[in-house]
C-alpha cells in the first residue's frame, strides 16, 4: 500500500473514532456538533503529526486476538498477584531479567513494554535500544517464552516482520 | 444502602489505608505510588457513586482524573523526583 | 432484579475484591518493585470488573463508550508510570528485595 493511500485511510479511521469519542463525551446531544467538528479535525490533525501513518495496516483480525489474549492475561495477572498477596508467606522470588527484542523499533517496543507491565509476571523497567529489562516476581518463571508469545501477537496485530537472528 | 454505594465507601477506605503506606515510603520511589492509587481506585470510586448517587456528571470527573492520573504521574515520575540525582536523565 | 443486573453486582464485588487484594499487596510486599507489580495488575484488574459491571447497569451506549474509555485511560496512566518509577528507581539505585533477604 502506498503512502498517499495509507494517509487517505488513516485520516477516515482516526476522524471517525475521534467523532464516536466526540459523541459519547457530550451524551450525544446535537447541539455541540459546531465545536465537535473542529475538535474532531483538529485532533486528527495532531494524532497525524504525533503518529503519522504507517506504510502497512493494523490486521482487524490481530487487533481483536490481542484483545482476546491481553482480557485474559491481565485476568491471570490479577489474580497471580492476589494470590500471592494473600497467601500466608508470599513466596516471592523476585529479579531482573533481560530480553533483546525482535521487534522493530517504535510503536511495536513501546506497546510491547507497556503491555508486558500489565501481564502476569512482569514488570517493564529499561527499554533501551533492543534491551528491555524486566522485573519478574518469580525468576524461574520461564519469562523470555512469554514475552516472545506476545512479540508475536503485537507483530501480527500491527504488521511488523520480526528479527528473528536476535 | 446499595451496593454501589458501600462498595464505594469501602474502596474509599482501601485508598486511604494505601495512602498512608505509600506516605511512609521508605523511598521516594515508593511515594510516586501515590499517583497509581489515584488513578486507579480514585477513577473506581467515582465511577460507583455515578451510579449509587444518579450524578452521570461524575463520570466525567472519573474521565478527567484518569486522564491527569497518567499526565500528573508522568511529570512526578520525570522532574520532582530529583533530591538524589538532579541530572541522571539526558535531555 | 434481572440475570444481567445480578451479573454486574457480581462483577462489581469481584473488583472491589482485587482492589483488597492490591492494598495488601502493597502493603506486604517487601519493595518498590513488588509494590508496583500488586498496583499495576491487582487495580487494573479491579477497575476493569467495576466498569463491566457498570456496563451491564449501564443506560446506554454514551455511557458504556466512556465507562471503557476511563478503564484505557486508567490502564495507559498505569503502564506508563509503573514504567517511569520502576526505571527511575533501578537508576537511582534503590536495590531489589531478593528472596531469602528477609521482609
Amino acid at each position: 500500500m502506498n503512502i498517499r493511500r495509507a494517509t487517505v485511510r488513516a485520516v477516515l479511521w482516526r476522524g471517525v473514532l475521534f467523532a464516536l469519542l466526540w459523541w459519547a463525551l457530550t451524551d450525544g446531544r446535537p447541539g455541540s456538533w459546531g465545536v465537535g467538528g473542529v475538535s474532531v479535525a483538529l485532533a486528527t490533525a495532531a494524532s497525524l503529526a504525533l503518529l503519522p501513518p504507517v506504510g502497512t495496516c493494523v490486521s482487524r483480525i490481530g487487533l481483536v486476538r490481542f484483545l482476546v489474549f491481553f482480557f485474559v492475561q491481565s485476568l491471570r495477572g490479577g489474580v497471580q498477584v492476589a494470590a500471592f498477596a494473600l497467601r500466608p508467606r508470599p513466596g516471592l522470588r523476585p529479579g531482573f531479567h533481560d530480553i533483546a527484542l525482535r521487534l522493530p523499533a517504535g510503536l511495536g517496543r513501546i506497546l510491547l513494554a507497556n503491555t508486558l507491565s500489565l501481564l502476569p509476571g512482569t514488570l517493564s523497567v529499561e527499554l533501551d535500544g533492543d534491551r528491555l529489562c524486566l522485573h519478574v516476581l518469580d525468576e524461574t518463571a520461564p519469562t523470555e517464552r512469554e514475552v516472545r508469545v506476545v512479540e508475536d501477537r503485537l507483530a501480527h496485530m500491527l504488521g511488523l516482520e520480526l528479527d528473528t537472528t536476535a | 444502602m446499595t451496593l454501589t454505594f458501600a462498595l464505594a465507601i469501602f474502596l474509599l477506605l482501601n485508598l486511604i489505608v494505601a495512602l498512608v503506606r505509600v506516605a511512609r515510603g521508605p523511598t521516594p520511589a515508593d511515594r510516586l505510588l501515590a499517583a497509581l492509587l489515584f488513578g486507579t481506585t480514585g477513577s473506581a470510586i467515582l465511577l460507583l457513586l455515578a451510579e449509587a448517587m444518579g450524578q452521570p456528571s461524575l463520570l466525567d470527573t472519573a474521565l478527567v482524573f484518569a486522564l491527569l492520573a497518567a499526565i500528573t504521574g508522568v511529570a512526578f515520575a520525570r522532574r520532582a523526583w530529583r533530591e538524589e540525582a538532579p541530572d541522571d536523565e539526558p535531555r | 432484579m434481572s440475570l444481567a443486573e445480578l451479573l454486574g453486582d457480581a462483577l462489581l464485588v469481584a473488583g472491589a475484591a482485587f482492589f483488597f487484594a492490591g492494598t495488601v499487596g502493597l502493603l506486604r510486599f517487601p519493595d518498590v518493585y513488588t509494590r508496583l507489580h500488586a498496583l499495576a495488575k491487582a487495580d487494573n484488574l479491579g477497575l476493569g470488573l467495576i466498569v463491566l459491571g457498570l456496563l451491564l447497569h449501564a443506560p446506554g451506549w454514551a455511557t458504556g463508550i466512556k465507562l471503557v474509555l476511563i478503564w484505557l485511560l486508567a490502564l495507559a496512566a498505569s503502564a506508563t508510570v509503573g514504567f517511569l518509577i520502576a526505571r527511575r528507581a533501578r537508576r537511582h539505585g534503590i536495590a531489589p528485595w531478593r528472596a531469602g533477604d528477609g521482609e
